[in-house]
């Protein structure tokens, strides 16, 4: 299928490895990224008895978000309303947070940092109708926000829940892999913030290649539940066609509301969904025409 | 599509500000200066690993990805859709412009040239609030026409913006061609805009189904032939009502054609979301509960009720029929504002998406 990118002969396709496994959850990436795109605040609010997490989740205006994953034990399972209420919790010791329980519990969390995924079968690519989203020559997807008039196809159109509809700027908003950066020999702005390294930025090749000596070293060491979200799958278990960004993960996918399988939804349903809605066309016309005729007929 | 990747020279407020230099800026990829330092488990560090087998890294993620669902989905997973009324609204009028397309053929088949003219003139009459409803749901209302920028087969949105274009005009012709009195290109005019049509009638149930959101990407070959019999039933009832207003008697084989048309067409409507309901088991939670679901109860009542009236026709007078066109209309109303409610409550249903992708087969 066709895509409108950019073609440069010298450029490569790059990307993000993110390793959950040293992410302390600081959250410097978001305000990085906020920072350097000139994104405003989508407010920030504990919800109640759900989670620590204060910035909600990846949106029109928030292009890095990192996600707070608490086990409340370690094994995982425990639904979100039998989390403690954090601002009774509060409230009954006398301080916002309880350090020592927090360092006690600190098995119980988990952090992942999440963006966009730049998929080589991109959802919201293949959905624009005005091409505003566009591959560039770092093979990442980039959205053009002088040309997106906000129709809004994308959202629904992205299996992982990245790119939205900012409300008071009525365009769509999505990571760009910091393209003005890229362009300039510059590593995007929330690698570059990222104290731990959990964000690595690099040429695609090298990255797959880090990150999965990377998983054979938790392996070795008894991180057995350590996996690659995104890379290094065989082809049919690819997820839409393999991840610009990938992810290290010691939770099942779900614990940081990622799919198991994901694909672009337009590659897999519009060409059924066509020759259904065609073949009911024609059909309804024929059945137009012989009502008429039969009647006539009478 | 080129870009212009030669430095720009001179600096801010100088004659040759903006120019262009001519060479081409470098890429860094080879250096990546700074980003260099992000090799975190490079071969020069404590961290140095050896390259594992790949398998066994394969393995471990086709573990995680496979099975059952964990307890806990802490979603959001997607992003509900952002359309607002505007949007089934539109539906509802391009459906009915797209029946009467298909009304005005059919009575041009059947040589019944005076209503295959005011079929025209509905068709077109439909089609008018269509564009203003897509602007105004827009979040840049203004940049409307890039919506025709590209041409993108593989974009529904696209393809229906060139199809509601195309649609307009072929309207606006073939009745002006009516007005001027010039049969047989309003007839060829007609006849092309009921193929555009088909298209402008089904493509709404493909720009849904293309999507991630459970309830409607399930609903993959269903959402095109119920949006196709939503189409033709509530264009052919608008139709029919329409003729009536303009005297067509009772009797008439047009309006008999009609009702047999909008009856035919509502209840494989019916029968095919039934169908489809019951076949999406647990993905169609969105279609049966809170507001959408009431709609979508309400509609299949309609739909019912419309039936009813039309069988005991031999009892009732022409006002039972003119009711149960109404009732026609106002189903397929409900069924559009119900399918587009249901797709931002199931994209909310975190269990229902991630159950969706667990699922061992993909896609139906």
């Amino acid at each position: 299928m066709s895509e409108i990118a950019i073609k440069r002969d010298d450029a490569q396709r790059m990307g993000f490895f993110t390793d959950t496994t040293v992410c302390i959850g600081c959250k410097a990436c978001e305000v990085a990224c906020k920072q350097w795109n000139d994104l405003p605040s989508d407010g920030g609010t504990f919800r109640k008895g759900g989670s620590y997490d204060s910035t909600g989740s990846l949106s029109g205006n928030t292009w890095r978000h990192v996600r707070f994953v608490e086990l409340a034990d370690a094994g995982g399972g425990v639904q979100q309303d039998e989390l403690p209420d954090l601002v009774a919790t509060a409230a009954a010791n006398g301080s916002p947070i309880d350090v020592q329980a927090a360092v006690a519990a600190f098995d119980n969390w988990v952090f992942m940092s999440d963006v966009c995924k730049h998929c080589t079968n991109a959802g919201c690519l293949d959905a624009c109708p005005t091409g505003a989203l566009i591959r560039t020559e770092f093979e990442t997807v980039v959205l053009q926000p002088d040309v997106c008039n906000g129709c809004g196809y994308c959202v629904p159109a992205c299996p992982f829940g990245v790119v939205d509809r900012a409300p008071e700027d009525g365009r769509a908003g999505k990571c760009t892999l910091c393209y003005d950066r890229l362009e300039d020999g510059l590593e995007p702005a929330c690698a570059k913030a990222c104290p731990t390294d959990s964000i690595q930025f690099g040429p695609y090749d090298e990255l797959v290649e880090v990150a999965e000596r990377r998983v054979g070293a938790l392996h070795a060491r008894g991180v057995e539940g350590a996996y690659l979200y995104g890379a290094a799958d065989a082809p049919e278990d690819q997820l839409a066609g393999g991840l610009g960004a990938f992810f290290l993960l010691t939770e099942k996918p779900e614990r940081y509301g990622l799919p198991a399988q994901a694909e672009s939804p337009i590659q897999e349903n519009v060409v059924p969904a066509t020759l259904a809605a065609m073949g009911a066309g024609l059909l309804a016309a024929a059945g137009v025409a012989a009502a008429f005729l039969w009647e006539k007929s009478r | 599509m080129s870009r212009e990747f030669r430095p720009a020279i001179g600096s801010p407020a100088s004659p040759e500000f903006g120019e262009r230099s001519g060479e081409k800026v470098e890429l860094h990829i080879g250096l990546w200066k700074d980003g260099r330092w992000s090799y975190l488990y490079g071969d020069d560090t404590a961290y140095r690993a050896e390259m594992p087998d790949i398998e066994a890294i394969r393995e471990a993620a086709r573990e995680a990805r496979t099975g059952e669902l964990p307890d806990v989905v802490q979603g959001p997973v997607i992003n509900a859709p952002v359309w607002t009324w505007e949007i089934p609204l539109y539906f509802w009028f391009g459906g009915i412009a797209a029946g009467s397309s298909f009304v005005a053929l059919a009575c041009d088949v059947a040589g019944d040239d005076t209503s295959a003219r005011v079929a025209r003139k509905v068709a077109l009459a439909a089609l008018m609030p269509s564009p203003p409803l897509l602007i105004m749901d827009l979040g840049r209302p203004e940049r409307f026409y890039n919506m025709l920028r590209i041409f993108k087969p593989r974009s529904p949105m696209s393809m229906g913006a060139w199809a509601l274009s195309a649609f307009g005009g072929l309207a606006a012709a073939a009745v002006g061609a009516d007005l001027l009195g010039r049969e047989r290109e309003a007839k060829l005019l007609g006849g092309a805009n009921a193929i555009v049509g088909g298209y402008l009638g089904s493509y709404t149930g493909v720009l849904l189904a293309s999507t991630a959101v459970p309830v409607w990407g399930r609903s993959r070959l269903f959402l095109g032939p119920i949006f196709v019999s939503t189409a033709t039933a509530t264009g052919a009832a608008a139709t029919r009502l329409a003729l009536v207003a303009t005297g067509l008697p009772v009797g008439h084989p047009t309006r008999n054609a009609l009702g047999t048309v909008e009856t035919a067409a509502m209840s494989a409507e019916l029968l095919l979301s039934i169908v489809n309901e019951r076949r999406l088991g647990p993905l169609a939670s969105g279609l049966e509960t809170g507001r959408p679901g009431t709609l979508f109860k309400a509609a299949k009542w309609a739909v019912r009720g419309g039936l009813a009236l039309r069988l005991a026709r031999k009892r009732g007078g022409p006002g039972a029929h003119h009711l149960a066109s109404l009732l026609y209309l106002a189903a397929g109303l409900m069924f559009r504002y119900a399918w587009v409610g249901a797709g931002r409550l199931s994209a909310r249903d975190d269990r229902a998406v991630a159950e969706m992708h667990r699922a061992e087969t993909h896609g139906t």
